[in-house]
């Protein structure tokens, strides 16, 4: 009856679980995970659904396609998908405290040893004397939405370079094709953003790299692993065995394409897969590199660095961006993985 | 006269103690609108109440939907905070611009392809394919063609307004009396005359019910030309409140642009009053 | 000044619609065209005052008009053709715009033209607050702004009742006494006809031909008076236009 009348209003409701306990008695549970196609951080889910992890624990894995992660997350509060991989947003943390979400394990992280996240400028700005982040300030810095990791990145270089906050001008687009567009024709100034897309863009000529995201911000837990607060509470049977098949997957990738201790022809297997879902729409020869290129690693057994968390909640309120009130705890939830 | 009514009178007593005398049924009455006093605000004010106890007792999720009062709350940040003028000051300037340039371009084409044939030869099929194209598709573009800064969220809201402009005068054109044409060409005014003083007037009912339309549309387009990086506007306010999954602030941006809305009918309202006094 | 009306011949699309027109508008004189609909009337009129051209003959003026004329030739329109957001004043205005009128020139000639035709009190109005014989009486006084040589008339009476017709006659009547105007008068009333014309034209079903031409030698002013010869002229028109105009209402209209 709830259901309905708020169905009826068009927004989302949590029927999460309901569907899974109806058929528990069957051979697999279903789950939907979302994917971004164009980011190849989403790879661990996608090895691991083709390696049968997710298989040997009883899971029948369906992938569910977004352009953003903003939608992601909302889809996950609605309970039309059950578990993905995003930045912690503004808009996850907000529907973390409306009691919608909760992160439960971490994913892409910045690691001193392996190439990590690239602070970019137009060439015009690089012209123009901005060689350092430290020159960034008074120029103008590209993100997508406010309450981004870009957002935050370029305030941590704020911070750390010591000019305010504010003198860094930032200008959302929305997208990610934008912003690159928008570097590109030098009408921003800065960008911050993966190693794959930034070596790419770095090796042309209109854009210049001029320093690392790892300098500013200490062991950054760039994304996390998140699922309905129904599926986190209620349901740890199924969180448990997702994050199992996860944690092999990403074993997988980080051997494969992080730490390279896979033989190529294994390797080259990994990257087909990861081609089903990821640069899906180029030929396998075209998106083998772009697959390969700058992988960043992956927290093994989605441990989670609550410190990085902690950090980017705490920026997040002194911004104003999320309501006061909000908590580790409405945001955390840790009985899932090792957390430091 | 009265001698004629009597006997008809008389005859028609007559014919009640003949047989039964029924009236005619009413049969009129119906279709017709009877204004009906404040039921317009009752309506929205009855809406709002139940949305209210909805969130109140659970029965509307706060991830539905927010509360009517902190939908208000948010706004009243907005105005405490003097942000408020700041969204609107932002936004009224690019739909100002946008759409008094684009209603400008839009009547000298919609002018051109109604009073020249080789215009309308060669504009309207461009018109015509052009129309339907959602300028938001065309975003992209016009990040390159005009730029992060005011250029393309002006030339947004230029180019919705312009075609629906366009369409409006050629058709009021058209619609100008043909006899009016031909009493200025018998009294042997100019060209510009007749165009001035009979065509342009003649079209102005389709050019203000064109604006109405233009009006709307601009404001539909405020939200995607502010996409672009802008810090102000409501539209940037509601898209970062969409990203912040602030729904209260949401709503309150959407309140915001409906007021706008109003507002402008309210305007287009007074401008037909002034202009189009001269019809019944 | 004349207007000589030469072998005028008009096709609209196939169709023949005039053929070989000709008659001349002399100084002073009412001519009255009538024919039964679709005969090429209303053409005819577009043709004399320069609106259409023929596919054949010509339209000719001789003599000059007099120096202050505006518009020699000026056009009353059956549907008044007023501008709906002008007033009175604004549409007699209107005409006088053009010709480098100075402002105080053409404030005295409405003031002029209102006062001849009854309207001194209506300068404000607008048209949708007048009746249909005081529009049309706006549309003479707009004509008479530009001191007309010759009046073009397009079933100038034919939008109004019967009543407002009478009066809106007479006022011409009294008009004609003082101006002492040429018109070429269309119309389908053939009482207004036999009232007013000098000649009368009868324009044989389409393709429009000049079937006869009924002189009426009786001065305006004393036709009132003389209703049963008026009758008996009009009878005699009725006559030779009754078959045209038989064969012409069993005829599928195709031309505008």
């Amino acid at each position: 009856m709830l259901a309905i009348s708020r169905r009826t209003f068009g927004a989302m409701v949590m029927v999460g679980s309901l569907g899974f306990m109806a058929c528990e008695a069957g051979a697999a549970d279903a789950i939907n995970v979302g994917i971004i196609p164009s980011l190849t951080s989403h790879s661990p889910s996608i090895i691991a659904e083709a390696q049968g992890y997710f298989e040997d624990e009883g899971l029948d894995v369906e992938f569910v396609s977004f352009q953003a992660a903003q939608p992601m997350a909302v889809a996950i509060a609605s309970g039309d998908v059950d578990f993905g991989l995003t930045a912690i947003s503004g808009g996850l943390i907000s529907l973390a405290d409306k009691g919608a979400v909760k992160v439960i394990g971490g994913a892409l992280m910045e690691d001193p040893e392996v190439e990590g996240q690239k602070i970019l400028v137009s060439k015009a700005a690089y012209d123009e004397g901005v060689t350092t982040p430290a020159d960034l300030a008074g120029r103008t810095f590209g993100i997508t939405t406010a309450g981004s990791s870009f957002h935050y990145m370029a305030h941590k270089i704020a911070d750390k370079e010591g000019f305010e906050r504010s003198e860094i001008s930032l200008k959302p687009l929305q997208k990610v094709p934008a912003i690159i567009a928008s570097l590109k024709s030098g009408q921003i100034d800065a960008w911050a953003i993966v190693p794959n897309l930034a070596n790419s863009l770095s090796a042309g000529e209109e854009v210049v790299e001029i320093g690392e995201v790892s300098d500013y911000i200490d062991s950054y837990q760039v994304t996390t692993v998140f699922t309905s607060t129904e599926n986190a509470e209620n349901n740890p049977d199924l969180v448990e065995r997702f994050l199992a098949g996860l944690s092999k997957g990403i074993d997988d990738y980080n051997a494969a394409l992080v730490d390279k201790t896979m033989s190529e022809e294994e390797t080259a297997g990994i990257v087909e897969m990861i081609h089903q879902y990821i640069y899906a729409d180029q030929p396998l020869d075209k998106a083998d590199p772009r697959i390969r290129a700058g992988a960043m690693r992956i927290s093994p057994n989605a441990a989670l660095s609550l410190a990085s968390v902690e950090d980017q909640l705490g920026w997040f309120k002194s911004e104003g961006l999320v309501p006061e009130g909000v908590t580790m705890d409405v945001l955390v939830n840790t009985d899932y993985v090792e957390t430091h | 006269m009265s001698h004629d009514t009597q006997v008809l009178g008389s005859t028609a007593g007559k014919h009640k103690e003949e047989r039964a005398v029924r009236q005619v049924p009413f049969r009129g009455g119906g279709f017709v609108h009877r204004p009906m006093g404040p039921i317009g605000a009752v309506v929205f004010l009855a809406i709002i109440a139940l949305w209210e106890a909805g969130s109140r007792t659970g029965v509307i999720s706060p991830i539905a939907l927010p509360a009517p009062s902190e939908a208000l709350g948010a706004l009243w940040d907005l105005v405490v905070t003097g942000m408020l003028w700041k969204h609107v000051g932002a936004s009224l300037y690019r739909l100002v611009i946008g759409w008094t340039l684009g209603s400008l371009l839009g009547i000298a084409v919609g002018l051109m392809i109604g009073l020249f044939s080789l215009a309308r030869a060669g504009l309207l099929p461009l018109v015509s394919a052009l129309f339907p194209i959602p300028k938001i598709a065309l975003l992209p573009l016009f990040i390159i063609w005009f730029g992060i800064g005011e250029g393309s969220k002006v030339a947004t809201i230029l180019f919705g307004t312009f075609f629906p402009t366009v369409i409006a005068t050629y058709g009021g054109v058209d619609n100008v009396d043909r006899n009016l044409i031909r009493m200025g060409q018998s009294f042997g005014l100019s060209w510009l005359s007749i165009v001035r003083k009979i065509i342009v007037p003649g079209a102005m009912p389709a050019i203000l019910s064109g604006f109405r339309i233009s009006a709307s549309i601009a404001i539909v387009l405020l939200v995607a030309a502010e996409m672009i990086g802008a810090e102000f506007g409501i539209g940037a306010y509601i898209l970062m409140a969409g990203a912040l999954f602030a729904t209260d602030q949401l709503i309150a941006g959407v309140a915001l642009l409906s007021v706008l809305g109003l507002s402008i009918s309210w305007l287009i309202g007074r401008a037909e009053r002034a202009l189009l006094s001269w019809r019944a | 000044m004349q207007l000589i009306l030469d072998r005028i011949s008009h096709r609209y699309g196939g169709t023949n619609v005039l053929e070989d027109i000709g008659f001349t508008i002399g100084d002073g004189e009412i001519v009255c065209i009538v024919g039964p609909s679709g005969c090429g009337k209303s053409t005819l009129l577009r043709i004399a005052g320069g609106l259409e051209k023929p596919d054949a003959g010509e339209v000719l003026l001789s003599g000059e008009p007099a120096r202050d004329s505006l518009n020699p030739l000026t056009y009353i329109f059956q549907d008044f053709a007023l501008l709906p957001w002008r007033s009175v004043e604004g549409n007699v205005s209107l005409v006088l715009e053009d010709h480098g009128v100075s402002a105080q020139e053409r404030r005295e000639t409405i003031a002029d033209v209102l006062a001849r035709t009854n309207l001194s009190g209506f300068l404000g109005a607008l048209p949708r607050q007048l009746s249909g014989g005081m529009k049309q009486r706006v549309a003479i006084a707009r004509a008479l702004a530009v001191k007309p040589a010759i009046m073009l008339m397009d079933e100038p009476l034919s939008a109004l009742d019967s009543q407002t017709r009478e009066l809106l006659m007479d006022d011409l009547i009294g008009l004609w006494q003082r101006e002492r105007f040429s018109a070429l008068y269309v119309t389908h009333n053939l009482a207004e006809a036999v009232r007013l014309g000098r000649r009368v034209i009868i324009l044989s079903r389409r393709p429009g031909r000049i079937r006869e031409v009924v002189e009426i030698d009786m001065p305006l002013e004393e036709r009132p008076d003389r209703v049963t010869e008026l009758d008996r002229l009009q009878r005699h028109v009725w006559d030779i236009m009754r078959e045209e105009a038989r064969e012409a209402d069993r005829e599928i209209a195709d031309v505008a």
